[in-house]
């Protein structure tokens, strides 16, 4: 560790990072209340909204800072990351950062940078976003610290693997690549293995290296639970929205589950979670709903249009329309079941990051559609059908007219992109939507 | 001219032996092993030119049209003579195409998946060599047959033949004289002939074409899932080119080099993993440039045509680093983009005609 970074870094987030974002937050909470006004659709969001900026912001804050300090890796979403936390890395997800670009609507002139140097629009948005990021030196996170290990996981896509081969090149860093092969139906014990021997053998020994360490079990057991914890408490809040009316909606889910992608297996995101659910439960209580006027419930299956996202909430919400769950948002809180803190660490962590939903076929997802329909008492679905994530969309057009013709749910694919304006077109998009309101008996508002 | 049977003659004389029949999506899969169980592996890349009308229904349309045409074939009736459908996974759409076919179309045919690992260290053996004897058991079990360890060798014996006779052909490429179209049709033989007759027809052709002397016509490489629409090769060859080497998964991806070992689950697993670099595999950069530089140096040519299906992610995932590694060395390159299901468009024609008469 380089000390004159360390005090950098110490003095920064402590004396100037903290004050100012805990500032920054008490202003946010003031003016919550007065976000929505009377004639908005929308009930005022959470305080913890604040909360979320603040706690988001100082994680990138810190990581302005952090080059020199702590080991930094790169990793993808569906990482297993409980071995990096354990030894004391400082994480990074370009997926999160690139879903930040879209949500500040500053990712298109990213993907034109990428674009412009060769990327093909045939990639996946969050990869031309980032790669734009990282070419222009332009992010809303101020900076990105630079890794000195990239971690790549198949289960969620394959694209992952090209986007961090990339990454390595332009880099120069070790890459560690854990492959999940994907579950057709049920996880096999040969995959179990081979997923295990991949932590244990690839992942490990380069962390360790890089972090100077050894990795202590007593860490890694803290961090599991840590992770367990956060994760809970997700699915104790996801749960609370099966309320009528529903103290969120999936809007508020996408920003709200930043931390638990990008923070699991902090403290700080146990309190984050559990201040999250004490003010959602007082919502259910008071019987006060996200939206003013809940008229009908939807799922959203897939990514959220980050940049889209404010005026599907209101066009919704003026219909009297709530979404108050995804199988996106729900992804994140499935596998704390899995999170067996009495086995093996390396045998439930690779049963577990075998397991998302992305890694398994599409049946099943279905079915977790149909059980969260009955569960979240909701009348119809929307499928955002995203040009940028095959591995998420494909499968839908099947889910749609089994949900319509078996379970007589009204169910609409929505063609978009996650963060790609080219692949949205407003007025197909409007028409959809119209011709949903009316097959839902809410054309008229 | 050589008579090249077709898949369907070749599929019925087989089925009239006794034989089964598995069709196979692209790309990577144990071909030996099906042949222990006397089943006949029939590749399917596509077909091109297909109406893919039934697939819209199933897929979306921002899917490549390889797997499109996999599914609307399949829903025209087309597979109705296989015993079987193996999906490798290749990509994300061929793992959507998987799903799809086990959980909402559920043929009558047996639907088989098959991994393949990104890496190439020892634990990816191992696991792959689990996957090949899971393989293995799910068809003893739908078969009744138990082939054994003998029998197993004696395929990958013959399956090791015919990859010998195609790496042989592929390299003596500038000294047959044959032109390209034909040349690929009697490679492309290799998807669904028994390797045994793959390596008579190979051996024939060796013989028939064989020159002293190189073809003096502009080398090029072919980089690509496959050669479709394979108006290309008439292009190619009008404007005095020849294909001299190829970076494409039908073929050059898939020269799999020999194996050894008492094991022939691990034996076939070493030679998947030991195959080409390719995008599939999920090699670097640097590995698939480096690949690409020894095709060139090797067929002394100095242009690199990507021949890449419209919407297949990971073709297009590094074609930017790869031109320009391949400029920084001297060769030219050029991306035209595909539908299987087309016509090349004027446009495509006349690029690739430009592009030939600057090789020149
Ligand atoms: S393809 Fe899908 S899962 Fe993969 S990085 Fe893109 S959005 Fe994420
Ligand atoms: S063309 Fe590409 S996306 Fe399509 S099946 Fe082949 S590898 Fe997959």
């Amino acid at each position: 560790m380089n000390f004159l970074k360390a005090a950098r870094y110490f003095l920064m987030t402590n004396f100037i990072g903290k004050p100012y974002l805990r500032y920054e937050r008490k202003r946010g909470e003031r003016k919550i209340a007065h976000l929505t006004g009377e004639n908005s659709p929308l009930n005022p969001p959470l305080k913890i909204t604040a909360y979320t900026k603040e706690f988001v912001s100082s994680h990138y804050f810190k990581g302005r800072y952090v080059e020199g300090v702590k080991p930094v890796a790169w990793v993808t979403s569906g990482a297993p990351i409980e071995i990096l936390k354990a030894l004391g890395f400082f994480l990074i997800y370009p997926e999160n950062h690139a879903a930040l670009c879209g949500a500040r609507k500053v990712q298109m002139d990213l993907i034109e940078t990428a674009e412009k140097s060769g990327l093909s629009n045939n990639v996946c948005s969050y990869v031309r976003t980032d790669i734009g990021s990282l070419l222009s030196g332009k992010t809303p996170a101020g900076k990105l610290p630079k890794p000195d290990l990239l971690v790549a996981c198949s289960n969620i896509c394959q694209t992952v693997l090209h986007w961090y081969r990339m990454l390595q090149k332009y880099l120069n860093i070790p890459l560690v690549i854990i492959d999940t092969p994907f579950v057709y139906n049920e996880i096999e014990p040969h995959q179990v293995e081979y997923v295990k021997k991949q932590l244990k053998n690839s992942l490990l020994p380069v962390a360790e290296r890089i972090a100077g360490k050894t990795l202590k079990e007593k860490d890694l057991k803290n961090v599991i639970k840590l992770s367990k914890d956060a994760t809970e408490l997700w699915l104790e809040i996801l749960n609370l929205c099966a309320e009528r009316p529903s103290p969120l909606t999936v809007f508020d889910q996408f920003v709200y589950m930043a931390p638990i992608v990008e923070m699991r297996g902090d403290k700080e995101t146990v309190d984050y979670y559990n201040a999250m659910y004490k003010e959602v439960k007082s919502r259910v209580n008071m019987g006060k709903g996200a939206i003013k006027r809940e008229r009908r419930r939807l799922l959203w299956d897939n990514l959220p249009i980050w940049f889209k996202m404010r005026e599907l909430a209101l066009k919704l919400a003026e219909r009297g329309i709530n979404i108050p769950i995804s199988t996106y948002t729900y992804a994140w809180g499935e596998l704390a079941p899995l999170m067996n803190l009495k086995k093996d660490e390396f045998e439930v962590m690779a049963k577990v990051y075998l397991s998302p939903i992305l890694n398994r076929g599409a049946g099943q997802k279905l079915k977790a559609m149909r059980n969260m329909v009955d569960r979240f008492k909701l009348d119809g679905v929307i499928l955002h059908s995203d040009r940028s994530c095959k591995p998420y969309s494909m499968g839908q057009m099947d889910e749609r007219n089994k949900l319509i013709e078996e379970f007589k749910i009204p169910a609409m694919l929505l063609e978009a992109d996650q963060n790609d304006e080219n692949a949205y077109s407003e007025e197909q998009v409007a028409i959809r939507i119209e011709s949903f309101f009316e097959m839902l008996g809410v054309s008229h508002g | 001219m050589l008579k090249i049977p077709t898949r369907t003659e070749t599929i019925y004389k087989f089925k009239a032996k006794g034989g089964k029949i598995v069709a196979v999506a692209p790309y990577h899969y144990p071909k030996a092993l099906f042949r222990a169980f006397n089943i006949l592996p029939v590749e399917v890349w596509g077909p091109p030119k297909l109406n893919t009308l039934e697939s819209k229904a199933h897929i979306q349309t921002y899917v490549c049209s390889v797997v499109h045409s996999i599914l609307a074939f399949y829903l025209q009736g087309n597979l109705e003579v296989c015993d079987f459908i193996l999906i490798p996974h290749t990509c994300d759409s061929l793992q959507g195409l998987g799903s799809i076919f086990l959980d909402f179309i559920k043929p009558k045919q047996k639907v088989l998946t098959f991994y393949t690992p990104r890496e190439r260290r020892r634990i990816d053996i191992s696991f792959l060599s689990k996957e090949i004897e899971k393989l293995y058991n799910q068809l003893c079990e739908f078969t009744g047959e138990k082939p054994d360890f003998e029998e197993l060798h004696r395929h990958i014996d013959i399956e090791e033949k015919a990859n010998k006779m195609l790496k042989k052909l592929l390299n003596e490429r500038q000294y047959l004289d044959i032109d390209d179209f034909n040349f690929y049709s009697i490679l492309r033989t290799k998807e669904f002939l028994p390797a045994e007759e793959f390596i008579e027809i190979a051996n024939d052709v060796y013989l028939m074409y064989k020159t002293d002397k190189p073809i003096s016509k502009t080398p090029v490489i072919v980089s690509g899932l496959l050669p479709e629409p394979m108006e290309i090769f008439t292009i190619i060859n009008e404007k005095n080119g020849f294909v001299a080497g190829d970076d494409l998964a039908i073929t050059g991806r898939r020269l799999y080099p020999p194996s050894e070992g008492s094991n022939p689950f691990v034996r076939l697993a070493k030679s998947i993993i030991f195959s080409p670099p390719e995008p599939s595999r999920g090699d670097s950069v640097e590995a698939r440039l480096k690949n690409l530089l020894e095709i060139a140096k090797r067929t002394n040519s100095k242009g690199v045509i990507f021949y890449i299906v419209t919407f297949c992610e990971q073709e297009y995932f590094y074609i930017s680093h790869l031109r320009k590694g391949l400029r920084e060395n001297g060769i030219k390159s050029i991306l035209i983009d595909t539908d299987i299901n087309q016509e090349l468009s004027q446009q495509a024609i006349t690029r690739l005609e430009v592009f030939l008469e600057t090789l020149q």
